[in-house]
């Protein structure tokens, strides 16, 4: 396995008796795109404002950049550039302003990349920043992050109110240029197309609880959905079964891995398959996040399936 | 970088005060002029009584306006998470306000001083040196640095300048009555900023209520350390 760049135990936050998020254990391996995604809700922000030390754990532990957030805040954010979710800036600076308060925090600043990128986002860099457009406002944002030189990007859905070309811009960005630098870029999106585009691995996160961390082409090649008829089939979830929706005398089960094997072992009980079919992005989180019933009990364990 | 945005957050209100603490005692002169008021003490008076009321003034302004802006502005999550620990942007914040306080009463004497010595036709040296001398100037700014750190640690804590303001001058008020309420009751003399404390002296007693500033800014500290945004 990879070093990781995030590595979470067990993390739960809660908020006066709300459980935000259940005992997740996410792996995000260096040098790769993460995709992190969930429903509105589902605990992806509460996650990532404790990895920035914005939010304590209520219980378990994280480490980034192979650092404890609780005790080395300090030198994770020194070499971890983060975009929010609220993508509010001090509205009378100007973007050239901003550039200019953010660099003196940063000793791997480039300002090389502040005018590559204000020129390819099209950043109007000497009107205040709070008339710029959304869109602009969150390319201001992205701008900030980027030029960090960090080896760890934390993007909290850093699509937000951006146009399709820009999107794509950013999204090349990540993926050629971050990567490129051997940065980590883990990022929270509901934008499955978008994630689907660039990411590496994906986690999904639902009602607090880390429903799948799995790579991507694992999912395409492996993930399957089978659906089989008959009585007495296995209805509990495991390492292999994902899910399993039962409707009558149907099962349909999303499996990660021989799915050729589990339809047999089903077959040798009786049941009739009926379909195997292989699974996109989008298919496998709809199946997920339909399924799975809210976290109540506080710590309960997510089922991730092991990094390869 | 932060100290620079601080300074960008309020200068516009430093430099009002600056220009009306530099403009007070030569426009009040210049009307005094042809009486006999300037060499009555008047002009005296009236230098101690603006550089009062103008440092009361800036103090409760500099601690509602300087103080984490970021959560007023709810760009905590942008200034929290760059690497430095949350007491050094506490700590900036006070630092340029007070040294805000500082330069407009130091413009307010001198231009002061400079006014009272041309039209009292004495020397300007024994003018600011009778003014430190008899301890007119020191408890004022004294003064003016609690009431700003209060009002600065109300608002850090509140997360809000008007409600850091309400909170800061509703406190003033209480002490005060208190104290008068004490002092009938008990006939028990309780000092308030910055009159001498017990048989203490008055320079002592500067470094005292100075210290107990500084106490007030650093509880701030401890709860902006500790909260979550």
């Amino acid at each position: 396995m990879n070093e990781l760049a995030i590595g979470t135990n067990d993390l739960a936050k809660t908020y006066a008796g709300f459980h935000a998020v259940c005992g997740i254990d996410l792996n995000v391996p260096r040098g790769t795109i993460y995709g992190f995604l969930g429903r509105n809700g589902a605990g992806k922000t509460t996650t990532i404002k404790m990895l920035m030390g914005l939010a304590r754990p209520s219980a378990g532990s994280a480490h980034v950049l192979e650092m404890d957030v609780s005790t080395k805040r300090i030198a994770i954010l020194q070499r971890t550039a983060f975009v929010s979710e609220k993508k509010t800036l001090y509205p009378s600076l100007t973007p050239a302003e901003l550039v200019r308060f953010s660099r003196g925090f940063y000793p791997t600043w480039s300002d090389h990349a502040v005018e590559r990128y204000a020129q390819l986002f099209e950043i109007p860099m000497k009107q205040k920043f709070d008339k710029l457009s959304n869109g602009n406002q969150t390319k201001v944002f992205l701008l900030l992050a980027l030029c960090q030189g960090a080896d760890l990007l934390v993007l909290d859905e850093p699509t937000t109110a951006l146009d399709p070309v820009s999107v794509d811009q950013l999204l090349h960005v990540l993926a050629e240029d971050a990567l490129d630098r051997g940065c980590t870029v883990f990022f929270s999106s509901h934008q499955l197309e978008e994630v689907e585009q660039i990411a590496e691995y994906v986690g999904i996160l639902d009602h607090g609880k880390l429903l799948m961390e799995a790579r991507l082409d694992d999912i395409k090649s492996e993930f399957r959905l089978i659906t089989a008829a008959g009585n007495s089939l296995p209805a509990q979830t495991s390492p292999q079964i994902l899910s399993v929706d039962v409707e009558g005398d149907f099962h349909r089960y999303v499996v990660t891995k021989d799915a050729d094997a589990f339809a047999a072992g089903l077959a040798g009980n009786g049941a009739t398959i009926t379909n195997i079919a292989s699974l996109n992005l989008r298919e496998i989180f709809l199946h997920l996040v339909r399924k799975e019933t809210p976290c109540i009990s506080g710590n309960v364990g997510a089922t991730p399936v092991p990094l390869q | 970088m932060y100290l620079w945005k601080c300074w960008r957050d309020t200068r516009s209100f430093a430099v009002v005060f600056m220009v009306m603490a530099a403009a007070v005692m030569p426009v009040t002169a210049a009307i005094g002029v042809g009486t006999t008021l300037l060499e009555k003490g008047f002009a005296k008076g009236i230098f101690i009584s603006t550089l009062v009321f103008m440092l009361f003034v800036v103090a409760l302004g500099l601690g509602a306006i300087g103080a984490i802006q970021e959560f007023t502005d709810k760009t905590a999550h942008f200034l929290f998470t760059k690497p430095r620990p949350r007491f050094y942007f506490v700590w900036i914040g006070w630092v340029v306000g007070c040294t805000e306080i500082l330069a407009i009463a130091l413009v307010n004497v001198l231009v002061g001083g400079i006014t009272l010595a041309h039209y009292g036709k004495i020397p300007f040296g024994s003018v600011v040196f009778d003014l430190i001398k008899k301890q007119d100037v020191a408890p004022i700014l004294i003064d003016a640095l609690f009431i700003y750190s209060l009002t600065y640690s109300l608002t850090a804590v509140l997360r809000n300048g008007l409600k850091g303001l309400g909170a800061s001058m509703g406190s003033l008020a209480i002490l005060q009555a208190l104290a008068v309420a004490i002092r009938m009751r008990w006939n028990v003399n309780v000092p308030l900023p910055p009159q001498p404390i017990g048989s203490l002296s008055q320079a002592i007693s500067n470094l005292v209520w100075m210290l107990v500033a500084l106490l007030l800014v650093f509880s701030a500290q401890l709860v902006v350390e500790r909260v979550e945004i």
